[in-house]
Formats: C-alpha cells, structure tokens, sequence
C-alpha cells in the first residue's frame, strides 16, 4: 500500500476523518509506540485518548488530569501509554486506557516541552531553566541555563540532549559519564529546537524570524532569513536530506544534501494555502510532508511530485499540532478551537 | 482567529510601595471578572491562585543590531501559554520586580506579533510610595523611570506623610511626568476601574485619556534630569521631513526617550495622524477626522532623560510646511 498524490481522488474528494469537537484549544498531539491510539493535550486539563482506527468507537471526553491546561505530549517510549505534561508543573505517564501516575512535579514551573527517545526509552521535560531526564525510574536535571528552556531534543543514538534558551543551544551528554556541556551560540531567543535525524546537525527557530542552524562535527553554524514571523516548527525529513519549515504559504524544505543550504535559496512546492503554515510534520518514513495552516487549512505534500492535496479547508482557527502514525497512514491535527482530526491517508 | 486582544496591564513601582498590597486586592475582591497574574518569583502573593504564574524577569536583548530593543521574553512564553487554557481571562496583569526598568515588558507589546495579536498593552501603573519616594530618587534611576513610565500613578501611603510633605511629593512627580493620572490612596485602596481598562496605548484614545492634551505644555520643569517635554505648532506637517526626523531621532536618542506620542496635523491629511513609542519602538496610525471647526495643530510628547528642548523644538520646526 502507498500514498499516491496523482490519485485523481485527492482533487475530487476530502479524504475519510474523524473529527471531534473537544472545546479546549489542543497544545500537542502523538501516536502511541505500537501507532494503536492517539492522544490529544488540551487546555481543559484533560488528555483525550482516541483510537487510530476512525471507524473504532471512541470514548467521550476525559477527566482532567493536570491542573490547568495540557502543555504537550509524547508517545511513551516504554509502552504504549503517553507521556504528559502541563501548567501545574507536573509530569504524568498514562496507560493507553487514561489512567495517569506521577513521575515528578516541579512546583510552580510549567512543562512545556517534552521528548522521548524510543531506542533508550527516555524522557526529557523542560520545566523552567532545567531540562530533566527521566530514564530506568531515575530522574536528572541537567541545568540551569541562562533562561527558561524554550524547546529541547534527543540526539539520534539518545546519548545527548539539546535544549534552546537565550543565547543559543546546550547540548548534554546524558549516558553514564558526564561530559561537560557543549554550548552553541547565537545572539537572540531560539524559540524551537530539533535535531537532524541523521544527528548531524541542530536546527532553531529565533525571536527575529529566521532559523540557525549548527553542523556538529565542525561547531560551524549558518543561518537562513526572510521568514515573514517566527519559525515555531521545524521538522527534519526521515532521511536528513531537507529540513521543513513553518512561517511560509507553501512547504519549505532546506536541502541539507551535498553542500547544505547556505546562499541557496530553499525548495518551494505546493499549491498556496490560506495564511502561513503553522506546523509542519515530515512523514515518518516517505517523502510526504504535512502542513497545518494558521487559518486551519490542512495539506498533505509530496517532494517528489512537487504536488501539494488539501486534507481539510481553511475554517479559520489556526492548527496547532500534527502527528503521524508510527506507519505514516494515518495523519492526527489538534487546533486553537479544540477540534480532534484523525485522517486516514489509505485511498 | 478574530479573537478579542486581552487586556495587559502592567504594575511597576520600588520595593515596599504597595504592588502586592494591591494585587492581593485585586484578586481577592468579588469584582466578577477574571484575571490572569504574572507575578515575578520574589514576590509573595497572599493569594493561592491557580491564575497566579511565577515569572522569572528574563529579559533578552533582540539580535537586531539595536542595543535598547530588550524584550522579556518569559512574557512572551507565559501568554501564548495562558492562551492554551481553555478558561479565557478578562485581563492579565504583570507585576514587575521593584527594581526593574519598565521598558523591556513594554517593548514587549511592540515586538511580538504573537503578543500583539493575543493581547494589547493597556497602560502601565506605578506604586508610588509617598513616605520613601524622594529618598528612593537618589538610590538609583529606577524610582525615578518608574514614574517618567507611567500612564497612572498611586501615590499610595499618604498616611503616612504630613499635607506638605506629600504636596511635595506629587509636585515632584508632576516635575517628572506630567501626564500620568495620580490617585492618591492608602493601602493600595483603589477602584479597579481606575486601573484597568485604561487604554492607554490605544491611538484612538490618545486624545480621550488626555483630555488636557492639546490644551497646554508643560515644559517649567528644566531642572529635572528626567523630564516631559511638549511641543505645539499650529502649521501643517511634512510627513516625509517627520518620518525621516523622527526615524533619526529614535535611532540616536531612542535609549533615553522612554515615552512619546503625538498628533499631528499632516499637509492635506482629512485625519489626525497618531502616534505614541516606548523608547526606539512606534506605532501610528490615522486617527479621527478633523472636522471643519476644529484647530488644525499638532503636539508632541517626550518623556525622558537629558531631553535638549531646544534641539527638539528646532528639528521639529524644520518639519512643518
């Protein structure tokens, strides 16, 4: 089975969804490890836990389970629950049926960001200037840095941690010796952060519209304008080879092939959507590429064909989240009104 | 995404003034409405709120080659975080440390077009405490800026000083800005109404916060280091000339101008230009329409320290048809 853009259906027809609306503007969303489930962080407090499956019954809204609202969640790398985090400063796993049990709680700080790193099973939670790791039952902060951690992530093999602050970026090694922390810098907030799936390179988003990126081996580093606003998401394709950003009407990959982007200017493709991108997803294993919309518009990209589908039309509450599933068939998408989107990609 | 922008207000004021008196009060009074609370991490709310954020005053300067646009950028962080609530709030307030300069929260407003699209600035209030202020003038610049920033003053604690020592006081305060509003108060005894919902970085309202605004200047308070200064022409503007002086001027001057606004009367312009600044960053704006009875005369407004009036009034002459 594979995903064909040139499918005449695509154009005629909105692909088959579910969508709930939930009313709690969604922060983030994820599929679980075995790809069996969905779950939706939202501002009520609670965390919805949908069945992949559109057709499966679903249960209705859930218990909160954090004080205030649901700041991000991850697949939990050690099962197939998730992981949670939120504004009380807590951080929950929770069993695939919803059940939650604290791991920590960091008292008036929040958790905003979180990363899991499948292979090692661990988990890294950014709560105010520390980033901490939770790994085999035991829990490490790595910090403080100069300011809040706006963003962190996994190195590819899981041995170091990146985190963005002021300044630039903070890379931890986390295995059994301790290194010292390498410090990558660049005047200005970095605002989100990810690593290259190939490890070799870090990539941010910056308060002045542009991203910077650092190449690891050499500590050489690069930077990349004429974003009309901030990069918030940035999102590496499965093979390394481009580096997709928001902040602009059509998909806009980096090509981090051959000699890097530098002075190029990057690879455009797709039909121009309503408002900029707000997030954008690689595929988890092909050459697709998702893009919410800030006016809630959905499409599904292709680099190959340079062809871009609609997945849902502009409804003017703005995306906030998107998730594939561990297979790349089915495509979840969270927004500021709190609609829950599951589209199966399978046609 | 045609959301209505929460209100921002911004609380400032020395040590011991009275901020968390007042913020306490707010919090706790039965006044029917929501408000969100960024406090930093050295006050001490009475109050257990789960509205109430801890901040950390963290301020970053932007990488744009200009050394006063600093921003804070846990301020940043926090709203589009309280944005993700699913409860909405009818205003935020931000109370900052009593020795911070009110610049950076304010430039904030200006900066972030996250920010500017979720909230506005609605005026910045500073605590003044009657019994320690003029002693607090010479331990430092920040009681001093504290006040030049202000759109509304408490001067509170007046209990505490005899009629003429607090006639001092206030005449002190009008010597440094003139254009806030004092309410003298107590305890931090205020009517909510006269704090919030100001609109004080509104253009449209420039005029209507300032009923005495085009009426006179105040430029007697020579002596002062930190000081207001107005400048009024009845002639007509050249838009091009004030861009590129004013653009100038900012650039060069724009560390010391803590506020300006102003409204002027462009050659052949039907409306009211408007506009009001906090240090090098500005917004502007086509106002209300002149009407036919109406005297065609701009004004200008500058807030700060080591002003050269006569500098001033020279460039902006140069400025006029």
């Amino acid at each position: 089975m594979k995903i064909d853009l040139s499918n005449p259906a695509w154009r005629q027809t909105l692909p088959p969804a579910r969508s709930i609306a939930a009313d709690a503007p969604v922060a983030a969303t994820a599929f679980s490890r075995d790809g069996t489930s969905v779950a939706f962080a939202l501002g009520d407090g609670s965390v919805r836990i949908l069945p992949a499956d559109i057709a499966a019954p679903a249960a209705g809204a859930a218990d909160p389970v954090h004080g205030g609202a649901v700041l991000a969640v991850v697949a939990d790398p050690a099962g197939d629950g998730f992981v949670s985090g939120g504004d009380d400063g807590r951080l929950l796993r929770l069993a695939a049926d919803g059940t939650a049990t604290e791991f920590f709680h960091q008292k008036g700080k929040w958790i905003d960001h979180l990363a899991a790193h499948k292979a090692t099973g661990a988990i890294a939670a950014s709560a105010g200037k520390s980033a901490f790791v939770v790994k085999d039952g035991e829990v490490r902060e790595f910090g403080p840095h100069q300011s809040t951690v706006a963003d962190l992530d996994f190195s590819k093999d899981g041995g170091r941690l990146a985190c963005a602050h002021y300044g630039g970026v903070t890379v931890w090694s986390i295995g059994q010796v301790t290194l010292p922390p390498r410090r990558f810098a660049w005047r200005g907030s970095h605002v989100a952060l990810r690593w290259s799936t190939d490890g070799k390179f870090i990539a941010t988003g910056t308060q002045e519209n542009d991203i910077h990126v650092w190449r690891m081996a050499q500590a050489t580093d690069m930077r990349m304008q004429g974003y009309p606003a901030k990069v918030k998401s940035l999102s590496w394709t499965a093979d390394a080879r481009f580096l997709y950003t928001s902040s602009q009407p059509v998909f806009t990959a980096w090509s981090f092939s051959g000699k890097g982007p530098e002075g190029k200017p990057p690879l455009q493709f797709g039909e121009e959507g309503a408002g900029l991108l707000s997030v954008v997803a690689a595929h988890p294993t092909a050459e697709f590429v998702a893009g919410g919309y800030d006016s809630g518009e959905l499409q599904l990209g292709d680099i190959k064909t340079k062809r871009s589908v609609a997945l849902k039309m502009a409804d003017g509450s703005a995306i906030t989240c998107l998730a594939w599933s561990p297979d790349g068939f089915r495509l979840a998408a969270g927004n500021e009104r709190g609609d829950l989107l599951v589209v199966d990609l399978r046609r | 995404m045609a959301q209505a922008q929460v209100p921002v207000t911004v609380l400032t004021g020395y040590l011991g003034a009275g901020k968390t008196t007042l913020l306490n009060r707010i919090l706790s009074e039965q006044h029917g409405k929501k408000y969100a609370v960024i406090v930093n991490e050295f006050g001490e709310l009475g109050v257990d709120n789960d509205l109430v954020v801890n901040a950390d005053e963290e301020v970053f300067e932007m990488n744009n080659g200009c050394i006063c646009c600093t921003v804070r950028g846990d301020l940043i962080r926090i709203i589009e975080g309280l944005m993700k609530r699913k409860d909405k709030f009818d205003g935020i307030l931000v109370e900052t440390t009593g020795l911070a300069d009110p610049g950076p929260v304010a430039q904030t407003f200006f900066t972030d077009d996250d920010v500017k699209a979720r909230t506005r600035l609605d005026a910045i209030v500073t605590v003044v405490d009657a019994k320690h202020f003029l002693g607090q003038l010479g331990q430092g610049s920040e009681a001093e800026e504290q006040v030049a920033f202000a759109d509304v003053i408490l001067l509170n604690k007046t209990d505490l000083v005899s009629p003429e020592e607090l006639a001092k006081v206030e005449g002190k305060i009008t010597a440094i800005n003139p254009y806030a509003r004092i309410h003298k108060t107590q305890k931090s005894q205020i009517e909510l109404a006269a704090i919030l919902d100001k609109g004080a970085f509104d253009l449209n309202r420039i005029l209507e916060f300032e009923p005495d605004f085009l009426e006179h200047g105040h430029d007697h308070n020579h002596e002062e280091e930190v000081k207001s200064l107005s400048i009024t022409s009845d002639r007509s503007v050249d838009p091009e000339k004030f861009q590129k002086w004013m653009g100038a001027l900012l650039q060069l001057r724009g560390a010391d101008i803590f506020r300006s606004k102003g409204i002027l009367a462009i050659d052949g312009a039907p409306r009211r230009y408007v506009y009001q600044g906090v240090h090098m960053m500005m917004d502007s704006d086509w106002g209300s329409p002149w009407n036919a009875n109406d005297k065609r005369a701009s004004k200008l407004v500058f807030i700060g320290r080591n002003l050269d009036g006569d500098n001033l009034k020279r460039g902006f002459e140069d400025c006029l048809k």
